[in-house]
Parts: structure tokens; C-alpha cells; sequence
């Protein structure tokens, strides 16, 4: 699964990680990640995400 | 003696025994790529090297022009002047239709120049300027036949003007005939234009008449516009052969590639004789034109790397559509001069431009362009409409729909709005840009007045988001009675459809970036517009991100500070702050190099050839100007949290810092992390950082220029260098407290806080009240670095920040 960067902060979304501050469990695809999940550290929304490869 | 022009070292006639005087034109940012983007990387070696070439190549004397918007002309001449006059041999030519950049050349040139140069377009008085400086310095002048009326395109009208031109330089400013070079101007025979079929025969013509009607005078051409639009391996035929004509016309220089010049005696008889028919609009045998017979002639020769030519009825059209698309700017005066025979202004801007445009827009929103690539395109934009715009009606200027745009009261970032201010007026619309910081009465008041269609308002801070969502209820009130868009980085979707929507009667819309904002407007105008909504499929959310199940521990041991109390750091070298630097956010987000529909390869080169370059020029410049001026105050205060505040103190004073807390679990609160009275009391840190006023004035000066681009990147360094300034001192205030043994190892590890503790930015999410600036300005007195507090709380100059430093291990971001 690809991983995909903020373009506003870098974080950067790790599938394999998942994201435990928005309670997103590991191996869950950016693709599947909730409408209104934002990025976590700058809170921005899922269209400020970059495929990262 | 003979009139001459001379450098250091040498003297040379302008009359020629084998004419003409051959004047190299590649050291010029307006017409030559290469030495453009030399100048603007400040490869002034580079620059020089251009020069060094065309004089080797048999230049006579070089053309030098450095104008180029953003870039400080003078200083650019002066640098490149002081290293060409001893390097060069030959003469050079002052390019620039400043008087003063040219006063300040003639001022060091050690020998005779010639200045480029006069015209008669505003009526004579940049002429009597610089016609007054030729005089006092001894320099000879070229003369451009441009009067009110704009180019001179007949013989008749050419030879009138270079007369006029002859009277006020040598009637009123006692120049001699001989420090005349009259250049009677060159127009493409390649267009397909009907009006410009005879256009080589009436600048012909106009060389032999100034040469008989005004003795003494010398006649100069820029010969290669003559060619314009044709194939290159075809333009370089017709352009020597042109300039053989002119020659025995009685020309006597001629501005060219010097390396592209062709002797007659190469060129065969037959390429000879098709140019010269269409040099001379001859008929030919067949019933073709003399121009597609050329461009058959040529076709027929080969050269398939090159496209196909256009046919006559679509050349100009299709090259000022492409100009648009590509970002293209080079002979973009004469493309439109050419068009303007055949339309109308208006015409040229909705028929041509607009689309233009508009599919640029639709490349942008499919992936396929990028923000920068937009930039360039406006630019092109611009400029065409700037150059149209005298030749139309105040009536075509009426209809078109018109915008109001403000960044909210207590928000001084402008970026954004000034993105859609961009877009949309560079797409046809009437935008009213009316600032940063503006209240909601005067939004009101403006909007009445111009009669707006349309309020676009924008702001970078959570604080702007909630004075979006209050000021609602007040434009409902004073019926404003139009569309309102909301943009801005605290925003989303869902709190414009939950928070601002149901708040105004008429429809209310979030656009995510400054094409959404286009496509609003479109929306409008076809009678679509509607309210952002926003549908979850998940329960709607009762949380935002941050840690979850915490227990703050009250236990951790508070550091050694290394002082108590205020100090500040001046003596920063840029260079210690470049490795902080977030490049991801810088290119993608801030510049808007985004990956696109781009391979990752693609991706790849795109970083290497463009991106990457850009960034290590800024970052030159930001040590050497130098643009970025890094300053610090800082400190360590004793402290104690008491519920939701935390008490600072300072000198026998106590400052009271209140701070929100989440309404949903964990329910945290910034003073969480801090020890009460009863458990010992503690410390805290607070920095205010800025890298100065400069680098925010210079991409305000881009950005009033129509510099675009140039804007955007400057403005995106500044902001992330900022940030970069922010992480660095954070880091060295973690040494200083002895708590830095976690250091992260790449940029990722700072943004996702991979080391102990965190800092809080005024403003942002966990302490969205810029209103502790009050206290914070007490405490670090930043006015000695040069930062100020606007009436809201906002710090100026806006490449500032400051933050709460908090050293407890559990501290991280969350958002209330």
C-alpha cells in the first residue's frame, strides 16, 4: 500500500501504521481512510495529500 | 572624424567599410532565455560569458538589457557593466529606457556608448531625459520611429516620426545627426497577416528616406523580427537575406544573433529568390502566395523535427494561445500588434486570452499543470491585457462581473487571497483586492459601493475562521445580498456547511484553493451557485486528532534553566537554519510542486531541473542580500498551572496565560503540562522568532509587479524559512534545558515531534487566542528585533512566529 504525504506539513501517512491519533488502525489504505479524516498534525484534509514514492 | 563608438580599448566607426555594424543581442533578458535565467540565478559569470561568446563570434558591439520585473535593473547593470568593461573589447550598448539606470551607466562607461533607447510613445519626455544625458555625456542614441500612436507601421508614418525625433535631439538638445541611429522597426512577413504583407517593403523604404531626408543620420535594425512565426532553419535564411536588403537600402547596423548570421554568398540561388519574393510581396508563377510558396519552399527541404506550419488564417492565434498555455512571454507584443489588425481588443481578451486560460484551468484541475506553471501563464496573461488595454473602450471594461476579495479583520496573511486575486482577474473578471485586516463594515461598505457580484474572504488562523463564522450573522443584517466564498487554511468543509451556511440567506461556499474559487464564479455566472454541503457517512465526529487515553504525569522532573528572564540572538547565519527547512511542504504545498498526474520519474526531473535549482538560488540569496535577516528573543520564566491557566513570572510580576481546553476526551489544556503550585511550581519557555521585514517587502514589490511566480516562491521561502528558524531555536532551547537526548533524524521526526515536549503557536490550534501575544510582548520585548503587534494581536512583519515552549515528555500537538 502506497503512502502519501501533506503537502502542508509533510507528515507523512504510513498505511501499515495506520494513524493512532484519529484511531485509524494499522494496514487501513489512504483510499479507505474516512472523508473527514484530517492530517494530524496540521489538520488539513485528505485532498492536501501527495502519493509519496 | 568619423562617428565612432568606443569601449576601453578600442574605437569603432558605426559606418562600416563592409556594412553593417554588427550589434550582438543576446545579453538581453527579454530576448534570450539563456541569459535570462542567468541573471535571475545571479550567474553574473555566466552572463559574462555570453558576452565573451558573441564577441568572439565577431560581434562589434553588444546590446546589454537587464530589465526584468523583480529584479532591480540598476543594480543588475551596474554589477554587469563593472565586470564587462574591462573583459569586453568591443563597446557596449546601454539597453534600458530608464534614465536613470542609463545615467548611471554612462556615469562609469570609460569610453563612447550608445543608449537603447528613444521613442516618441509618451511625447517626448523620457526623450528630453535621456536626449539631455547623451548630451552631457557624449553617447550616441538609438531612435525608435514610435510616436503616441504607438509602432510606426508605414514608411510614411516611420519617416514623420524619425523627423520629429530629428528635431527635438538635434533642434532642441544640440546632438549631432551622427549620434542618431534611426531603427525605422521590423514586423513579421511571416504571419499570414494581409496588413503586414508589404511590411519588409515599408521598412525598406523608410531606410532609404530617413538616409536622404535626414543627412548625417544612421539607420539600425532589429532584423530578426522579421521572421516571426516562421520555421527556425527557414527564419534564419530570410533573416540573412533581409538583412542584405536592408544593407544595400543603406543600413548601417543591425541588432542580431551574431552566430545565426548566414553570408548571401552561402545561400543558394533558389532559397535566395523565395526570399526575396516574399521580402517583396512578388506574385510568383503559381497562384500561391509569396508566404506559402516560402513555407512550401522550405517545407519541401525537409527539417521534420520541426511542426508543421500553421495556416495562415491561425498562426497568430494559435501562437498566442500557446504563449498562454506554455507561460511563453518572448515577442509576445508582436504577436498581439499582429492580431490587433485583425480583432478588436475585447475580441483578442474573450476570444483568445480567456479560453486560453480557461484551459489552463482545466489542465491545473485534471493534474496536469502546476501551480507555478498557472503562475507563469497569468503573467503572460497580464502583460497581453496591460498591452490591449489603451487600445479599448471604457465600456468594454463595464461588464464584466466584479469581486470583492479581503483576508479578514485581525489576519495579516495575504497569500492566499492574493492567489484568487491572480486567477480571477487574470480569467476576466473585476476583482477589488481591498487587503489584509479588514473589518466587517468595511467589506459591507466596499461591496455597496463598487456594487459587487461576489465576496470572496480569506484568512490563515483558526482566530480568521471564527471571525468568518461570526461575521455572518452581521452581512445578513446589513443584507448584503450576494455570494459569499470562504478560503483559508483553518477552514474545511464541514465548518463552512455546519458553521457559516445557516448563518446567510444567500449561498455560502468553501473553495479549498484559488480554482475552486474560479469554478464558484463560473458556478455563478451560469445560475449553479450553491452552498458548500457536507454529508459524513461516518457519526459525526465528537473528537479531533491528537494523543487519546492520556493521563498527564505529574511526576516528571522540572530542567535547570540556563537563565531566567529575556535575551535575545542576532547574529544568526542563515546557513544554520537551511537544514530545518520542511522541503516537502516547501515544494508541494507552499510552492505547489505537487506530484499530480506525474510519473514518479517525471517527479524526479521536474525536482532536479526546476525545483530544486529555485530553492538553492533563494537560498544563496537568502545569505548573501541578504533576504533572510534571522532574529530571536527568547526566555525561560518561572511558572505554575492553576485549572486552565498558567501563571508566568517575571521581575515580581505575574502574567496569567488562559488557555482552552477540548471539549471531548482526553479534554487536554496546554496547562496540563505544567506542575500546580501544591506540586512545586515549574518552568516554561517562550521564543518569538523573524527572518525580518525584508524578504516580505520584496515579494510585495513582485506581486504589485505581476512577477506571479516569482511572488509565489519567494513568499513559500520565506514562510518555511520562518518555520525552519522556529525548529532550530526550539532545538536549542531543548540543549540549553538538558532535555534534547532524543533528537529526531530527519524532517518527519520534527513534524511528528519525535523529541521531548512540544511549543504551541499563538494562533494555531491548541491556543487558537492571539490575544496572549499581550502577555508575550511583556515577557521578550520583540520590538528590540524589529517585530510589532498590529491592533489584533498579530505580529508583524508576517515572516514571525512565537510559541509556548512546554518540556513535559507527554506534551504534543492536539486541537481544541
Amino acid at each position: 500500500m502506497k503512502k502519501y504525504i501533506c503537502v502542508n506539513c509533510g507528515y507523512i501517512y504510513d498505511p501499515e501504521v495506520g494513524d493512532p491519533m484519529s484511531n485509524i488502525p494499522p494496514g487501513t489504505a489512504f483510499e479507505d481512510l474516512p472523508a473527514d479524516w484530517t492530517c494530524p498534525m496540521c489538520y488539513l484534509e485528505k485532498e492536501s495529500f501527495d502519493p509519496l514514492d | 572624424m568619423k562617428p565612432s563608438v568606443s569601449s576601453l580599448y578600442q574605437a569603432i566607426e558605426i559606418c562600416q567599410d563592409i556594412p553593417p555594424l554588427l550589434i550582438g543581442e543576446r545579453c538581453n533578458t527579454n530576448g534570450s532565455k539563456q541569459f535570462r535565467e542567468m541573471l535571475l540565478a545571479d550567474d553574473f559569470d555566466g552572463c559574462l560569458k555570453v558576452a565573451l561568446d558573441q564577441e568572439a563570434q565577431g560581434a562589434q558591439v553588444l546590446d546589454i538589457c537587464t530589465a526584468y520585473a523583480g529584479r532591480d535593473e540598476k543594480a543588475d547593470l551596474i554589477r554587469l557593466f563593472k565586470m564587462l568593461i574591462p573583459a569586453v573589447k568591443i563597446p557596449l550598448m546601454i539597453d534600458s529606457t530608464q534614465a536613470d539606470c542609463v545615467a548611471a551607466i554612462l556615469k562609469l562607461y570609460p569610453g563612447r556608448c550608445i543608449i537603447n533607447s528613444i521613442n516618441l510613445e509618451d511625447g517626448g519626455a523620457n526623450l528630453h531625459r535621456i536626449c539631455t544625458l547623451a548630451k552631457k555625456y557624449g553617447a550616441a542614441v538609438i531612435a525608435l520611429t514610435i510616436n503616441k500612436n504607438g509602432m510606426a507601421m508605414t514608411a510614411d508614418e516611420k519617416v514623420e516620426t524619425a523627423a520629429q525625433i530629428y528635431h527635438l535631439a538635434v533642434d532642441e538638445h544640440g546632438l549631432r545627426p551622427g549620434d542618431l541611429l534611426f531603427d525605422p522597426l521590423t514586423f513579421t512577413i511571416g504571419s499570414g497577416d494581409e496588413t503586414l504583407k508589404d511590411a519588409a517593403i515599408q521598412t525598406l523604404t523608410a531606410i532609404r528616406r530617413i538616409k536622404t531626408q535626414l543627412p548625417g543620420v544612421h539607420t539600425l535594425l532589429g532584423v530578426s523580427n522579421i521572421s516571426f512565426g516562421l520555421r527556425p532553419a527557414a527564419r534564419k535564411i530570410l533573416n540573412s537575406v533581409f538583412l542584405h536588403e536592408a544593407v544595400e537600402a543603406g543600413l548601417d547596423a543591425a541588432i542580431i544573433d551574431i552566430a545565426k548570421v548566414i553570408p548571401l554568398a552561402q545561400i543558394g540561388r533558389q532559397d535566395r529568390e523565395v526570399c526575396l519574393d516574399l521580402i517583396y510581396n512578388r506574385q510568383s508563377a503559381t497562384d500561391k502566395t509569396p508566404l506559402l510558396a516560402f513555407i512550401d519552399y522550405f517545407e519541401a527541404q525537409g527539417d521534420q523535427k520541426q511542426q508543421v506550419q500553421e495556416t495562415r488564417e491561425t498562426a497568430s492565434e494559435k501562437a498566442m494561445h500557446q504563449m498562454i498555455v506554455k507561460g511563453n512571454k518572448d515577442g509576445l507584443e508582436d504577436v498581439l500588434t499582429i492580431l490587433l489588425r485583425r480583432y478588436g481588443p475585447l475580441e483578442i481578451i474573450n476570444t483568445i486570452l480567456v479560453p486560453a486560460m480557461r484551459y489552463v484551468g482545466e489542465l491545473f484541475g485534471r493534474g496536469e499543470i502546476l501551480l507555478p506553471f498557472v503562475l507563469q501563464s497569468a503573467e503572460v496573461m497580464k502583460r497581453s491585457v496591460a498591452f490591449l488595454e489603451p487600445f479599448m473602450d471604457k465600456a468594454d471594461q463595464s461588464a464584466r462581473l466584479k469581486i470583492l476579495l479581503a483576508t479578514v479583520q485581525g489576519d495579516v496573511h495575504d497569500i492566499g487571497k492574493n492567489l484568487v486575486d491572480i486567477i480571477l482577474s487574470n480569467n476576466g473578471y473585476r476583482v477589488y483586492n481591498l487587503g489584509i485586516k479588514v473589518p466587517a463594515e468595511t467589506i459591507i461598505e466596499k461591496a455597496r459601493e463598487y456594487a459587487v457580484d461576489i465576496v470572496g474572504l480569506s484568512g490563515l488562523l483558526v482566530k480568521s475562521a471564527i471571525v468568518m463564522q461570526e461575521s455572518m450573522a452581521q452581512y445578513r443584517q446589513a443584507k448584503l445580498n450576494v455570494p459569499i466564498l470562504l478560503g483559508g487554511a483553518a477552514l474545511t468543509q464541514k465548518f463552512v456547511a455546519e458553521s457559516c451556511v445557516p448563518q446567510y440567506d444567500q449561498p455560502v461556499v468553501y473553495c479549498r484553493d484559488a480554482f475552486a474559487g474560479l469554478k464558484a464564479v463560473r458556478d455563478f455566472e451560469q445560475g449553479k451557485l450553491t452552498s458548500t454541503v457536507f454529508a459524513s457517512s461516518a457519526p459525526k465526529a465528537v473528537s479531533a486528532p491528537g494523543p487519546k487515553n492520556i493521563e498527564i504525569d505529574p511526576t516528571n522532573p522540572v530542567p535547570a534553566t540556563p537563565f531566567l528572564g529575556q535575551r535575545s540572538v542576532t547574529d544568526i547565519d542563515p546557513a544554520r537554519i537551511y537544514p530545518y527547512v520542511n522541503e516537502q511542504a516547501l515544494f508541494r504545498g507552499r510552492w505547489g510542486y505537487r506530484r499530480g498526474k506525474t510519473s514518479a520519474q517525471e517527479y524526479q526531473k521536474l525536482m532536479q531541473d526546476t525545483v530544486i535549482p529555485i530553492y538553492e538560488t533563494l537560498k544563496k540569496r537568502g545569505i548573501e542580500e541578504p533576504l533572510i535577516q534571522p532574529k530571536v528573543t527568547y526566555g525561560y520564566f518561572k511558572c505554575y498551572s492553576q485549572g486552565n491557566s498558567l501563571i508566568v513570572e517575571d521581575n515580581g510580576q505575574q502574567y496569567e496565560f488562559r488557555f482552552p481546553r477540548q471539549e471531548f476526551a482526553p479534554h487536554l489544556c496546554i496547562a496540563d503540562f505544567y506542575k500546580s503550585k501544591d506540586q512545586g511550581g515549574d518552568i516554561t519557555g517562550f521564543f518569538v522568532v523573524t527572518v525580518g521585514h525584508r524578504i516580505g517587502q520584496m515579494a510585495k514589490a513582485l506581486f504589485e509587479k505581476d512577477a506571479y511566480h516569482d511572488y509565489l516562491m519567494l513568499h513559500g521561502f520565506g514562510v518555511e524559512v520562518t518555520d525552519a528558524l522556529a525548529e532550530y531555536w526550539h532545538e536549542v532551547m531543548r540543549q540549553e534545558l538538558g532535555i534534547a537526548q532524543q533528537r529526531p533524524n530527519d524532517t518527519i521526526g520534527f513534524v511528528t515531534q519525535q523529541y521531548q515536549g512540544s511549543r504551541y503557536g499563538f494562533g494555531y490550534p491548541s491556543c487558537p487566542d492571539l490575544g496572549a501575544h499581550e502577555f508575550v510582548f511583556k515577557l521578550l520585548r520583540p520590538e528590540a528585533i524589529g517585530v510589532t503587534l498590529t491592533e489584533n494581536m498579530e505580529m508583524v512583519p508576517e515572516q514571525t512566529t512565537s510559541a509556548i515552549i512546554a518540556h513535559h515528555p507527554q506534551a504534543k500537538y492536539f486541537a481544541v
